[in-house]
């Protein structure tokens, strides 16, 4: 009794598990449930149940309630469908002038106005690309192809490669100096020779209208939200789902609206990078002290004056901050885009990952990896320089960089020229370096893989097989065999015993909403799949993290690897594990670890850095040692810290789960790959995100939760 | 008053015990919503009984699965005097009752010996109606046959063609009717 007084929390920790696992066993499986009936298969069978909710018919197979919930949101899927359908057929009918066929044509309103956003999209895209690669759609928006042919010299060529790289070095330098100019050079020399060119800048295109776009909006909410606050509450629900929904998942819906090709890549793609942006803004505007807002007043600041000239410079370095997380998402999502056509880097790694050509996924894989590092190097300088308002500069020293750029125009234009005649007859290799006549290291790539597989493939199969036999299959099983008592019970407890009753309501909202749908199952197996990898990512993590601190250099060279990691979309992480491991569960689960693996270590490090240093020196003045310290003071202190890490490392395991079903998984980033190929997808598609999302919201909520709790009582919030 | 002293009762109780108690609160508030849930979704008899011709499905169909498994693969017959398998009279049954499909060369060969739904057949674009394989129990035979319907020389007509399935196919996967007596 003493003891259960002393330590009340492990009494009913015990007890919700004793419940929970009660429950689990007195439980019985239906003989008729199958994994594969998981509710979701909507086929015609006599034993399913139907009901009918918003005039849409729902079947289902019914089991008892205790051990799966029935669907009752299963006509949410259906309805969203129906609504986006009716929106894009019959909704409002007007008369719309047809420039091509000149004469009036009836069209819905939602349709005329996805097309013109299409259209604006479309024209900013091709402007920008037409820029970096060439070509004549935009000149030939304003006139006709009859003008282009009656003048010629309006056919002008793209941007030589030269001249984009002499850019780019130049910028990289006035952000950040001799060190990122240097780095911006040898990624352009890189991406040209290799004959990357073309995509490269069809990917850059997407991101240079894709991101001050986003850029704008979201600072624009950011604003708006910073100034209303029910504005703010309005959002903020949006804000927490978009934040940890899989962008895969928001690609759907978008196809039904815009179609597919690059302008809805770049419209879904400003609608995932807007979230960050306006999150990041709000965060800079009220992190403004108010001795600043009250200096502003005072000098006579208007409203617009003060926020443009006063609160904005001030949280200049956060919302350019939010620029980089902007950049960042942009780029991920270019990526990712490939799925719905859009053109780029992205698209050439999915075709080479279609075909199962390693060499060439690693080359654009690569090359993807490059740019976000640049991209985010670049962005970051920019954040963090610092503007000179007192310096005396000269002419010169004001606008080098811009006469150093118009030098370089000038002698990129004059070596295209003579490129002509250096390579006449072949490629002008001084303009642009084509696709398959750069270098290409793709052949060794593919011998190294079949080395790899003639040399390891026994140890590869038998680790394989020992994996999904011994350890996935029986984990898998487990998770399945848990009835939806049981899993709300524990959940909710969970919530009740870490936040009390509000938090439990949350969660149980969450929880709720994703057993109701029609894939639970399908919920529990990637719940199963990110939790085998968060796991193995925090052993990963947290020991790497902990003996990476114990020295300076290495701490440092560790959060600079994790920088890195962290810059390259996810998609990527599938090569290397498709070239080792195959088209396996093991492959996905290997991705998940290694990227997962990225925030566990980063939080290890940073919260044991947070650790003040009084208390280390008063703990070596008590006479501890070094490991008594790591266990009795930095750990405890650090762990909340580390537990915010353990929420990233969940959100980092569910989205590349989720993305982990390209190469083919059987929870719901496999239903949502589905609804990408699917015309009547969209329902389904955005429900499974949000299912998705709130798996990763029911962890935010406990964990954070948690670690506010915990840092008041260490008296560190 | 009383209201007040049961108050003043409940803040004595340590705050682990409240905790605690809130906790069996929470857990009986959810199994009992899931008890009233079943009374309401559970379908009671009747799923059970659905449960069980489920069952007696899944039964039956691994018990076709392995007989048809069993079977050599080819043709399989009924009578005497071919080189293809004999089927016994038990498995004739058996198999006759696990066969859905009646390939179109069973089909043409129905055809041949009706002449008007070999008209009406080739008019539809090979297409049937719908098709069917039987157990008689009063003949112990298996009968199997399909309907065409369509316009033939302005008269909309429907013809069922059936007869005495006397050899199957056997696939390996499935079993098929190989052959349609209708004479």
């Amino acid at each position: 009794m003493e003891f259960l007084k002393k330590n009340p929390k492990i009494f009913q920790w015990l007890f919700l598990l004793i419940v929970f696992f009660s429950l689990c066993f007195a439980i019985e499986v239906p003989e008729t449930y199958k994994f594969i009936r998981g509710q979701a298969e909507f086929v015609k069978d006599p034993n399913q149940s139907t009901f009918v909710f918003a005039g849409k018919e729902v079947r289902y197979y019914a089991f008892d309630v205790f051990w799966r919930l029935p669907p009752l949101l299963g006509w949410l899927p259906i309805w969203i469908n129906d609504s986006l359908v009716f929106l894009m057929n019959d909704w409002m009918p007007m008369e719309f002038w047809n420039e091509d066929t000149q004469e009036f044509k009836t069209r819905p309103l939602l349709v005329e106005i996805t097309r013109k956003i299409s259209f604006f999209m479309t024209f900013l895209i091709e402007l920008i690309r037409e820029i970096l690669i060439g070509g004549l759609n935009t000149v030939v928006t304003f006139t006709s192809w009859d003008w282009i042919s009656e003048n010629p010299w309006a056919e002008l060529p793209g941007l030589p490669w030269t001249i984009v790289t002499a850019g780019a070095v130049l910028l990289s330098y006035h952000l950040s100096g001799k060190g990122l100019a240097l780095f911006a050079g040898l990624v352009l020399v890189y991406i040209s020779t290799f004959g990357q060119w073309k995509p490269s800048m069809q990917t850059l295109s997407f991101i240079l209208v894709a991101a001050p776009l986003s850029f704008i909006f979201g600072l624009g909410l950011g604003i708006a939200a910073f100034k209303s606050k029910r504005l703010e509450k309005a959002l903020y629900p949006i804000l927490l789902v978009m934040q940890t929904m899989p962008q895969y998942a928001v690609l759907v819906p978008a196809m039904v609206l815009f179609g597919v090709g690059d302008h809805a890549a770049v419209i879904i793609t400003m609608v995932v990078a807007i979230p960050p942006m306006i999150l990041l803004t709000l965060l800079g505007l009220r992190a403004i002290p108010p001795e600043i807002i009250e200096s502003g007043k005072m000098s006579g600041c208007n409203n617009w004056q003060l926020m443009f000239k006063v609160l904005i410079p001030t949280a200049r370095r956060d919302i350019l901050i939010g620029v980089n997380q902007v950049i960042m998402v942009c780029f991920s999502m270019a990526v990712i885009s490939a799925f719905i056509a859009a053109k780029g880097l992205g698209y050439n790694l999915l075709l080479a990952l279609n075909r199962l050509d390693i060499g060439m996924a690693l080359e654009a894989g690569l090359c993807i990896s490059l740019i976000a590092i640049l991209l985010d190097k670049m962005s970051l300088a920019w954040a963090n320089k610092q503007t000179d308002y007192f310096g005396n500069l000269t002419y010169f020293e004001r606008n080098k960089n811009t006469i150093f750029f118009i030098g370089a125009f000038v002698i990129g234009i004059i070596l295209a020229y003579v490129g002509t005649f250096l390579f006449k007859g072949t490629f002008n290799y001084l303009f642009e370096i084509p696709h398959n006549k750069g270098i290409s290291t793709a052949d060794f790539w593919n011998k190294g893989v079949d080395w790899i597989f003639d040399t390891f493939f026994v140890y590869i199969k038998a680790f394989n097989t020992w994996l999904i036999q011994e350890v996935l299959q029986p984990m898998r099983a487990l998770y399945l065999r848990m009835p939806a008592v049981a899993t709300i019970v524990l959940v909710v407890g969970a919530g009740y015993l870490i936040g009390g009753i509000r938090s439990a309501l949350v969660v149980c909202g969450l929880t709720l909403f994703i057993a109701l749908s029609p894939w639970w199952d399908r919920a529990l197996v990637t719940t199963y799949m990110a939790t085998f990898g968060v796991i193995v990512s925090c052993l990963i993590g947290f020991t790497v993290g902990t003996l990476s601190f114990q020295s300076k250099g290495a701490a440092k060279f560790m959060l600079g690897v994790c920088d890195i990691f962290q810059t390259f979309p996810s998609f990527v992480y599938l090569i290397p594990v498709m070239m080792l491991f195959g088209i396996t569960d093991t492959s996905v689960l290997i991705a998940v670890i290694v990227y997962a693996t990225i925030p566990a270590t980063r939080y290890t490090i940073e919260g044991l850095r947070s650790v003040p240093i009084g208390l280390h020196e008063a703990a070596t003045m008590s006479g501890v040692n070094k490991f008594q310290r790591l266990t009795k003071i930095e750990f405890p202190l650090a762990f909340p810290h580390m537990m915010l890490g353990l929420n990233q490392t969940i959100v980092f395991a569910l989205f590349m789960v989720i993305i982990g079903a390209f190469i083919g998984t059987e929870d719901l980033g496999q239903y949502i790959l589905k609804a990408l190929s699917d015309k009547n997808g969209a329902g389904i598609g955005l429900t499974l995100g949000i299912c998705v999302a709130f798996i990763g919201l029911i962890f935010d909520n406990l964990i954070r939760t948690w670690v506010g709790k915990r840092k008041k009582h260490l008296g560190i919030a | 008053m009383f209201q007040e002293n049961y108050l003043n009762k409940l803040k004595t109780i340590p705050e682990w015990l409240r905790q605690f108690g809130g906790l069996v609160i929470v857990t009986l508030i959810i199994i009992l919503s899931f008890v009233a849930l079943n009374n309401i979704f559970g379908e009671g008899d009747d799923l059970v009984k659905r449960m069980k011709i489920e069952e007696d499905r899944i039964a039956e169909e691994r018990k076709i699965n392995e007989l048809i498994s069993s079977l050599p693969s080819g043709i399989l017959v009924t009578f005497d005097g071919t080189d293809h398998h004999r089927l016994s009279d038990d498995v004739y049954e058996k198999v006759c009752k696990a066969t859905k499909l009646i390939p179109q060369r069973a089909i043409m060969g129905a055809n041949f010996l009706n002449f008007r739904a070999h008209e009406i057949y080739t008019i539809n674009g090979n297409k049937i109606d719908d098709t069917f394989v039987k157990w008689d129990k009063e003949k112990n035979k298996c009968f199997a046959g399909f309907t065409v319907s369509g316009n033939n020389v302005g008269v909309d007509e429907k013809i069922a063609v059936t007869g005495e399935a006397l050899s199957f196919l056997s696939t390996g996967i499935d079993t098929r009717v190989y052959y349609i007596k209708n004479f």
